[in-house]
Formats: C-alpha cells, sequence, structure tokens
C-alpha cells in the first residue's frame, strides 16, 4: 500500500511533454517519448483489403510503416489530405506506425497533476481512446491513449 | 549417433560453458544480493545443454545439468542465497560437465551419482516448501523423443520468457535506477518507448503469445557463418568502399563518362555482396534431418512397428530462416508416415510386404526451389476413406464426394478439421493436423501435395523457396498502384490483342475464363480481386471490354499455386527485379492477397501479392474442379466439333466441319477440265462440279498449285468438291464463333485459332451460291393451303448451331420454336402452347440431355412425336442407347440435306392425310 501511494505522488509530480496536434477541430496530444518522428510523407501505397482506417504504407527510411487515419479512428469523416497534414510516427510493439493528423501544433510541457480523467464521451467519441484531458486557457487538450487507439484500430472491421 | 548433431552440440555446450567459472564466482561474490540476469544467463545455458543433451540421449549429461539447473532455479526465484559451499559444490558439477561434453562417446558411461547428491543435498537442505512448483520432467523422460521435442517447445518458450523478462526488466533498471517505481516506468526519450508501453506482463500472457509465434521464439540469435564466406564479405566490403569512393569522385569533378563504369562495377559489387551475404544464411538442410532417424527408430519401437529410415540430399542448402520453420511440418508428417502409413509387422506380412517398412527422406533442388520428399511403403490413404469421412463431417456433400478424383480426394487430409488417424493417439492426432502443416509450408511460399496408392504407400512432396529475405518478382501494375508478384508463382505471361479476346476469353456461369493451349483458365481482373474498383456487373465488363480492347492489348500473368493455376490480368507489365521482402505492420498483416510489401527502386512502396491468398479469396477453383467443368462445358455450352482446316491464299484461313465432308481427294492441277464455264473433275466415269472459294465468296485468289485437293461432299444428291490449295490440320475446334465480323452468303462465321483468323464456311450454301439451280431440284414441302406447315422443337444448347438449324429448317418451309435445353423444350411441350409436329434435339445438354429428353416424350402422351437427334458425331453406343429410348432418328448436324430428307420423312408421316411430295430427282 506503501509503495502505491509512493507510486500515485511520484505520478503527480511528473512533469509531461506532449507533442499536440490537431485532428479536426480536436486538439490531442501524445506522449513526446512515444513520437519517433513526424514527416509529410504523404504519398501513401494503398493498401487492398484493409480496414478503412488504415490510409496506406509508406517508406520509412528502408521499412515499410502503417499509416492510420486518425480522423476515421475517431469516427470524424476521412480526411482531405492538406498542406498541413503530417504523419506522426509512433513507435509501438516494436513496429512504426504512422497516424495521419490534420495539423501538428505546438509541444506543451504540463504537470501531470492537472491531467483530470477523461468523460466517457468526447464530442461523440468512445473516451475509452483517451488517457486524460488537460484544459489549457483557450481549449481542452486531449491526450491519446496510443496503445488503445491501435488495438481498436486492429479489433475493428 | 549423428556426427554432425554431437559436434554442434559440444561446441554450442561449450559456448555456454565457456564462462560459467567466473559467473559462479561473481554469484558467490554477491551474495544474499542476487543478480538475477547473471544467474539467469548461467541458467539458460545449463538447461540448454540439458535440453540438447536429453535430445541426443545423453542421459548422464542430462541428469547432471539438470541438478545443477534446479540450483540456479532455486537462486533466481530467490529461494536460495548462494554462498560458499553451494557455489563449490557447483563449480565442480560444472568441472565435471565440462569434462563429460569434452569426452561425450563416454559420458554415459559415467558416474556423477556423487555430484547429483551433493546438489540435491542442497537443494533439499534449503527448501522448507517444496522445491519446484513445476516439477521438471526427469531426464529419463527426455530420452523419449516426442517428450523431448515437447521439451525442447517448452525449453524454448521458458528461455524466451525469462529473455524478455530479463531484457525488460534490464531496460527498465537502466533507464531508472530505483526499481520500486513501477506504476510509470520512465524510459529514456532515446530508448525504445515501448518499454514504458510495456509493462512486465505476467508470464502465461507472454507465453500464450509466443507459443502462437513460434518462429520468434528461437532464443539463437547467432549463426556460425564459414571464415571463407566472410573473408569474401571483407573484400566485398573493400570494393564497394572504392566503388564509393569513385563515385564521389566522379560526381564532384563531373566526369560524366566515368559514371557509367562506376554504375555497373556498383552493381556487380552490390549482387556480390548480396550473393555472398544470403550464403552466410544458408544452411545445410541435415541439420533438421539429422533428428529423424532418432525419432523414427524410438517411434517405430514405440508403435512396435519396423522401419527403416534413408535420407538422401542432406547437403542442400536453404535459408536459415527455412530451415527452422521446416522443421515443425516435417517431424509432423515423418510421425504421420510411421503412425498411419507403415502398417504393423503382421499387416505387412499378410499384405506380402517386407516386414521392416521404408521410408524416404529426400531433398533436393529443383527449378530454384527446394523439394522435400517423404515417402513410405505403408498402407497409403484409402481415397473412399476419406471420402467417407469428409461426408460425415458435413466436409463435402455426397454428391460432391462422388464426383471427387482420387487424388482430389487424397487431399481432403489437408482440409481443417480432418484428422487422418482413425484414432486419436499420442503420436498423433493431437490437433496438430495436416492443414497446420499445410498452412505453415504456404506461409513459407511452399507447397505441400500428396500421393498416395493404397497398399504401396504415401509420397509426400514439399516444394520451398531456397531463400525468403530476396525473392525475384515481376512488378506489375493495375490502376496507380504497383505489385509484385512472385517468380516462383508465375508461369507464363500472355499478352492478347484486342481482336484475339473475343474468341480466347469466354465465360462459364459468371467467371471469364482464358482458353490456353486447349485449358481453359479462370481469369481475374487484379483492380477486381484487389477490390480497387467495384465489381463489374457482366453485362458492363462486355461492353467495357468491347470498348477499350479495340486499342489495347490485355496483360495476363498466368500463376500457379500447388493446387491452382489462374491468370490475373493487370493494366502494365514492369521489370522482373529481385525484392527485398518487408514485413507488413499488425494492422494489414491479415489482409487476404498480400503477402508483404518491398521498396522499389523509386521510393515507393509495393505490395507483394499472395496468389495462394488470391485464389483463396477469389474462390478459384482447384484444377481439378475445374477440369471437370471444362469437360461439362465443352460438352454442353461450348460444343466443339472436327474441323478441317485449310487455306486458299496463303493469307486466307477457312475451316469446314468434318461431318459433312465425304472425303478429300488429292488431285493435279492438269486434271481439271473447265467444261461450259465450270470447272469439273473426271472423276470414276462422272464428273464432278468443282468450287473455288474466291467465286463464291470474298476471298483472294488461291495460289495456283500443281498439286490440290477437294474437298468433297454431298449436295443435293450430287458429289461436289471444294478446291483447296492447302490442308492444314484437322481439330477439334470449339463453336464459339464471331457470326458478325466476315458475315457473308457461304461463311458461318470466323474464329481465331492457332492465332489465325479463320472463316469456318457453309459448303451447303456455297454450292447455294455456285449453282443456284441445284435448288430448284431439291425436296420442298409442299402444304395444302389451309394448312400451317410442321412446327418443329429444336433443342440445343449451342447458340450457333440453334440458329443454324433454324435457318436451315425455316429456308425449307418449316416452323421452329428453339429452346436451350432438354429442360426448357420439355417445358415448352408440357405448355401445350404449341401443337408439335416434330422433335429436333442435340444430344449433350446442361440440365435434361437429349436421351433423357426424348424418353419422357416417349413414355408420355406425345409419344407419337418422332424424334430426331442431331450429333456432332453419331458413335455407335450413343446410337444404341438412343434407340433404346426411343430416338427415331440420328443425323449429324452440319449435314443439312440428310436432315431435311429426315424431318421430311418423319413429318410427312406425321402430317396424316395430306402426305408432303417428296420431289427428289
Amino acid at each position: 500500500m506503501a509503495t502505491a501511494q509512493l507510486d500515485e505522488q511520484d505520478v503527480e509530480a511528473e512533469e509531461l511533454q506532449l507533442a499536440t496536434f490537431y485532428v479536426g477541430d480536436m486538439l490531442l496530444g501524445i506522449d513526446i517519448r512515444q513520437v519517433q518522428e513526424i514527416n509529410r510523407q504523404l504519398a501513401v501505397t494503398d493498401v487492398p483489403h484493409s480496414s478503412t482506417h488504415v490510409r496506406g504504407v509508406i517508406n520509412l527510411r528502408g521499412d515499410v510503416a502503417t499509416v492510420i487515419d486518425l480522423r476515421s479512428i475517431l469516427g470524424f469523416p476521412s480526411a482531405e489530405v492538406t498542406r498541413q497534414s503530417r504523419n506522426l510516427i509512433v513507435h509501438s510493439q516494436g513496429e512504426s506506425i504512422g497516424f495521419l493528423v490534420d495539423r501538428i501544433s505546438d509541444i506543451l510541457t504540463l504537470n501531470s497533476s492537472e491531467i483530470s480523467q477523461p468523460p466517457t464521451n468526447i464530442e461523440g467519441v468512445d473516451g475509452s481512446l483517451f488517457k486524460g484531458v488537460f484544459k489549457l486557457e483557450k481549449e481542452l487538450l486531449i491526450t491519446l491513449d496510443v496503445e488503445a487507439v491501435l488495438a481498436g484500430k486492429s479489433s475493428a472491421p | 549417433m549423428d556426427d554432425e548433431l554431437l559436434n554442434d552440440f559440444i561446441v554450442e555446450a561449450n559456448e555456454h560453458m565457456g564462462d560459467i567459472e567466473n559467473q559462479l564466482l561473481s554469484i558467490e561474490e554477491s551474495g544474499a544480493d542476487i543478480d538475477v540476469d547473471l544467474v539467469n544467463e548461467v541458467f539458460r545455458g545449463i538447461h540448454s545443454i540439458k535440453g540438447a543433451a536429453g535430445f541426443l540421449g545423453m542421459t548422464i549429461i542430462g541428469e547432471l545439468a539438470h541438478n545443477l539447473e534446479n540450483i540456479l532455479n532455486m537462486m533466481r526465484n530467490h529461494e536460495l542465497v548462494p554462498n560458499s559451499g553451494m557455489i563449490d559444490v557447483m563449480l565442480r558439477a560444472a568441472d565435471r560437465l565440462q569434462g563429460l561434453i569434452n569426452d561425450i562417446q563416454n559420458s554415459n558411461e559415467a558416474d556423477v551419482s556423487e555430484f547429483v547428491a551433493e546438489l540435491e543435498k542442497i537443494a533439499q537442505e534449503n527448501t522448507e516448501a517444496p522445491a519446484e512448483p513445476t516439477p521438471e520432467p526427469t531426464p529419463v523422460a527426455q530420452a523419449e523423443p516426442e517428450l523431448s521435442e515437447d521439451e525442447e517447445l517448452d525449453r524454448q518458450i521458458e528461455e524466451a520468457i525469462a529473455a524478455k523478462l530479463v531484457e525488460t526488466k534490464a531496460k527498465k533498471e537502466a533507464a531508472q535506477p530505483e526499481p520500486k517505481q513501477e506504476a510509470e516506468p520512465k524510459a529514456e526519450v532515446t530508448a525504445e518507448p515501448k518499454v514504458a508501453q510495456a509493462p512486465v506482463k505476467p508470464a502465461p500472457v507472454k507465453k500464450a503469445k509466443e507459443k502462437s509465434d513460434k518462429k520468434q521464439v528461437g532464443p539463437e540469435a547467432s549463426i556460425r557463418v564459414s571464415i571463407g564466406v566472410l573473408d569474401k564479405l571483407m573484400n566485398l566490403a573493400g570494393e564497394l568502399v572504392l566503388s564509393r569512393n569513385q563515385l564521389m569522385q566522379a560526381v564532384a569533378s563531373d566526369e560524366k563518362g566515368a559514371l557509367d563504369t562506376i554504375a555497373s562495377r556498383l552493381d556487380q559489387v552490390t549482387s556480390e555482396v548480396q550473393e555472398s551475404i544470403m550464403q552466410t544464411r544458408m544452411q545445410q538442410i541435415g541439420s533438421v534431418f539429422g533428428k529423424f532417424p532418432r525419432i523414427v527408430r524410438d517411434l517405430s519401437s514405440k508403435l512396435e512397428k519396423q522401419c527403416d529410415l534413408k535420407i538422401e540430399g542432406k547437403e542442400v542448402e536453404v535459408d536459415k530462416t527455412i530451415i527452422e520453420a521446416i522443421s515443425d511440418p516435417l517431424t509432423h508428417l515423418v510421425r504421420n508416415s510411421i503412425d498411419h502409413g507403415v502398417e504393423s509387422p503382421a499387416d505387412r506380412k499378410l499384405a506380402g510386404k517386407p516386414i521392416e517398412g521404408s521410408m524416404n527422406l529426400r531433398a533436393c533442388y529443383q527449378a530454384g526451389k527446394v523439394r522435400i520428399e517423404i515417402e513410405d511403403d505403408g498402407a497409403g490413404i484409402d481415397p473412399n476413406k476419406l471420402k467417407e469421412k469428409a461426408v460425415s463431417k458435413g466436409i463435402l456433400t455426397a454428391e460432391k464426394a462422388e464426383q471427387m478424383s482420387d487424388r482430389e480426394a487424397v487431399r481432403l487430409i489437408f482440409h481443417p478439421g480432418f484428422s487422418m488417424a482413425a484414432k486419436v493417439t499420442d503420436v498423433s492426432g493431437r490437433g496438430v493436423g495436416m492443414d497446420v502443416v499445410r498452412t505453415n509450408i504456404a506461409k513459407l511460399g511452399g507447397t505441400v501435395d500428396v500421393e498416395s496408392v493404397v497398399g504401396e504407400g504415401t509420397n509426400i512432396v514439399i516444394t520451398l523457396p531456397l531463400t525468403l529475405a530476396i525473392i525475384p518478382s515481376l512488378i506489375v501494375q493495375t490502376k496507380d498502384d504497383r505489385f509484385a508478384i512472385p517468380q516462383v508463382n508465375i508461369a507464363e505471361l500472355v499478352r492478347l490483342r484486342p481482336r484475339e479476346i473475343e474468341t480466347r476469353v469466354g465465360r462459364i456461369k459468371d467467371a471469364e475464363v482464358l482458353r490456353l493451349r486447349g485449358d481453359l483458365l479462370p481469369l481475374i481482373r487484379l483492380e477486381e480481386a484487389l477490390e480497387m474498383v467495384s465489381p463489374k456487373s457482366s453485362e458492363e465488363k462486355k461492353t467495357e471490354k468491347t470498348d477499350h480492347n479495340t486499342y489495347k492489348a490485355t496483360n495476363i500473368i498466368v500463376v500457379e499455386t500447388g493446387q491452382q493455376r489462374f491468370g490475373v490480368i493487370v493494366d502494365a507489365l514492369h521489370d522482373s527485379e529481385e525484392i527485398v521482402v518487408k514485413p507488413l505492420g499488425r494492422h494489414i498483416q491479415d489482409c487476404p492477397c498480400l503477402s508483404g510489401a518491398t521498396i522499389l527502386g523509386d521510393g515507393h512502396v509495393a505490395l507483394i501479392l499472395d496468389v495462394a491468398g488470391i485464389a483463396a479469396h477469389e474462390k478459384i477453383p482447384s484444377n481439378e474442379e475445374l477440369n471437370k467443368e471444362k469437360e461439362n462445358s465443352t460438352a454442353s455450352q461450348e460444343e466443339s466439333q472436327q474441323m478441317l482446316l485449310f487455306s486458299n491464299h496463303a493469307e486466307e484461313h477457312f475451316a469446314v466441319s468434318m461431318d459433312v465432308i465425304s472425303r478429300i481427294d488429292r488431285i493435279r492441277a492438269d486434271q481439271i477440265d473447265s467444261v461450259g464455264g465450270q470447272e469439273v473433275l473426271q472423276y470414276r466415269n462422272s464428273t464432278m462440279s468443282l468450287l473455288r472459294l474466291e467465286n463464291c465468296i470474298t476471298a483472294k485468289t488461291a495460289d495456283s498449285k500443281e498439286r490440290l485437293y477437294a474437298i468433297v461432299f454431298e449436295v443435293a444428291g450430287k458429289e461436289v468438291g471444294l478446291l483447296a490449295p492447302c490442308l492444314k490440320d484437322i481439330q477439334d475446334v470449339i463453336m464459339n464463333f464471331d457470326t458478325v465480323t466476315f458475315r457473308e452468303r457461304g461463311i458461318l462465321g470466323s474464329l481465331v485459332l492457332n492465332e489465325k483468323t479463320t472463316r469456318f464456311v457453309d459448303l451447303f450454301e456455297l454450292a447455294d451460291i455456285a449453282h443456284p439451280e441445284w435448288r430448284d431440284d431439291e425436296e420442298v414441302l409442299v402444304v395444302e393451303e389451309d394448312e400451317q406447315p410442321p412446327l418443329v422443337l429444336l433443342a440445343e444448347d449451342s447458340a450457333f448451331f440453334r440458329k443454324q438449324v433454324t435457318s436451315m429448317i425455316t429456308e425449307r418451309g418449316y416452323r421452329v420454336v428453339g429452346c436451350e435445353d432438354g429442360l426448357i423444350a420439355w417445358e415448352t411441350l408440357q405448355s401445350g402452347e404449341h401443337d408439335f409436329d416434330i422433335v429436333v434435339t442435340d444430344i449433350e445438354m446442361p440440365n435434361m440431355d437429349g436421351f433423357e429428353f426424348a424418353g419422357r416424350i416417349k413414355e408420355s402422351q406425345w409419344s407419337h412425336l418422332p424424334v430426331i437427334a442431331l450429333t456432332s458425331l453419331a458413335g455407335s453406343a450413343d446410337i444404341q442407347r438412343g434407340i433404346e429410348v426411343g430416338i427415331d432418328d440420328y443425323q449429324i448436324k452440319m449435314d443439312r440435306d440428310k436432315l431435311i430428307n429426315s424431318l421430311q420423312n418423319f413429318a410427312g408421316s406425321k402430317t396424316g392425310n395430306n402426305t408432303p411430295v417428296l420431289q427428289t430427282n
């Protein structure tokens, strides 16, 4: 018990660096340690018979990386690729996976004590995809649970 | 005992033992503050030795290693605190172990009881609770090969788990010196983030995962490479550096001319590097085969059978990954052969076979692949039993089973949920079916097939690629995407010119097929298979086909898997390239038609097509199913006719139906007389009129030749000869004519034969054109004014013939109702809508054939109706059967005179009082 409390305090004292980006109007963040790189390699190769969430594959310096359409996972209409669209490459289970996002925003350093539990539903999106919510001055920053997003992805039809 | 295997064992064991002295000493030094990683390392080494020793039957080594391992296990579980006394014993035991390993031949005679006792004492003294929650199998049990194999697997899994745990722990500790902070461990940003994401999971979860993915379990990530290969690689690396320097220089000094030389040099060096690196991955297949003599020996003695194993082709080299992956399927197949294939000595004696069964395990290279055969001379597989079983299990319908060929039936063993074992034994029938074997082999890009003769034996043939890392592939394009198709799957490329499409591409049911050298191949369009476009309805497809194919050739890649062969239509072909296979991410791993991806020269990703996957996804019938389909279709929808092919002018090709030809005469040009503007041939004291094609239809003038042929046929009771300068061939031709393009009187239609457009000549019309006056002599049906002309019910499935026969007899004043098959005709007759006078029916038709149709008529109220059967060529058996069911007359389809005659005879007799007048001359 004592250790558990200790852990919690440690977590609360932690400073989080988040790479933030927009999908639609939603400001989302991912722990920067999970982000491998951000690129604008938007020419993807379509993958037949893949789930609708899969945008395609790209050549990531000699490796083939899957690009996931984050809009589609979050239930928004599929994204139009614009000049501001980027691939945010995360590392998950030994594999590089790209998230197609609409616009990259800042890198924010926040204290983890400011985090609050995500509601079960944010703008119609299932809350289980999120880790928490930060209240910024103007808007809400929602942190993504990368593994949940990717896992939900795999099980999706 | 296999020396090579033993040798490997000694080398490996010595590697494990190499540092054990120091390691044990370090353990002693750290005392109660146990360095778990270190203990684990030693544990794994000893464990490997134990496993291998058990497998090789080195029971004493195994026993000693087992006891050592026990102690280490307790240490790493913190059940035991190492002290000097213990380490002392362990050191001595390790020394002894090393000694035994180096004198392996005599190791089984050695006495290690002293060490075993001491080690056991340590273990017992220091445990209050039972020493081990999961008891290790005893060394005796390891001598059993089937257990040792399972154990080997367990061991690998165990080790992999242990390794994983250590790895994760180590990383965590590296990132976070405070081991207590486990709630959200922080990894360095540069370190793999997965550490942060993957908290230490309880072992069982890992275990399940590892088990499902055996390939990754292999704890040994190292490979032994011969010095020679390594030296060569080193040299090549030097060359590569040199080439690079030259390239940099050339670029810097802007020497365009030098670039060519450097490029070709780079090309060469790169290929050599690739080849050498591949070589480092190649291993002899003997390393897998080596374990089979023992498996066979132990298993056959266990099952009280006698079996002799012969191994050939140990020296065949294949990629390491394949060696690793093929081991389990091969073991399964070998066990199966002994368990189900080879009979008991008593049974063998009864069957008159040598008591000792024989089994051959062969490997050889074949066309850039490896072929492995597992052959036994056992009881074989009874296709009928398999069929029964398949039916009882609901895998097949009884009807399907009936149609299935024996060869196909034997392949049922690969069907999921099909255990070959009549009874489940502990040897096989444990849920790992042949379907798993097949799936695993297919995953490697290989195929497996089985041949079996009941009572004589079974032969299982596996073909595998030599390597998986780099595969030669053809790059194809469809829409805007490029795909790679492995060359091993490609049989040939077919390019169809637009005008060939009509004749070469046909349809069976709703599927397109390609006619290729007399075979019918299923065709798929890649863009549709991959759902890049919405599948078109057949109507759309037809219009599209005529639309764009008028200017564009069609590329068809004929691909094959072990079971199927089919054509894939693609938009364009690119180069053939050696591609480096990259795995697909987990989100797209399950795509049915893909086996991987590769990166092309221009940096784009191309997906590698899985031909077997496409076949499964598109439900391509297997070759056997297709052949049956073909038989049906040639018999019914696409009737074939024997045709005489000839040319008039060298560039113009014609065909006539053999059925209407009476004979072919060889004549000299000077035999032809010209009488009254007509060419005739003196023939057996009479004259025979001769026709020339160019005089009757649009055709180029025949080449003048001294010797030519007269194709003789009979029209209106006269013999007529068609002059043909050059005969080509007699062929069975599928009656699928283009009746539009060359339509004129005398020509029935055209088709492409042997890549030449060939016109199909109607000899009777030809005669009609040349001698319209003959027609007046012909029988004409005379009907009283108040009477309707006789009504003919025509059943004929071929649209071409239906049209021909209809026009042929309507010309003579009959009325005709045409039906597509016997069933429709039968229904038409029954409907009572028409009052038919005569029935003309084809014999071979879908749904209801002519025999059945005629039989029904004769048993019904319409039994008075005369039935004339039309055949391509009447065989006597057919005629016999026809008479039995009541067919009144047989006529050959293309012989219209005789058909008309027959019609008139029967129709006349049936129209009662007003007998039609037959005006024959």
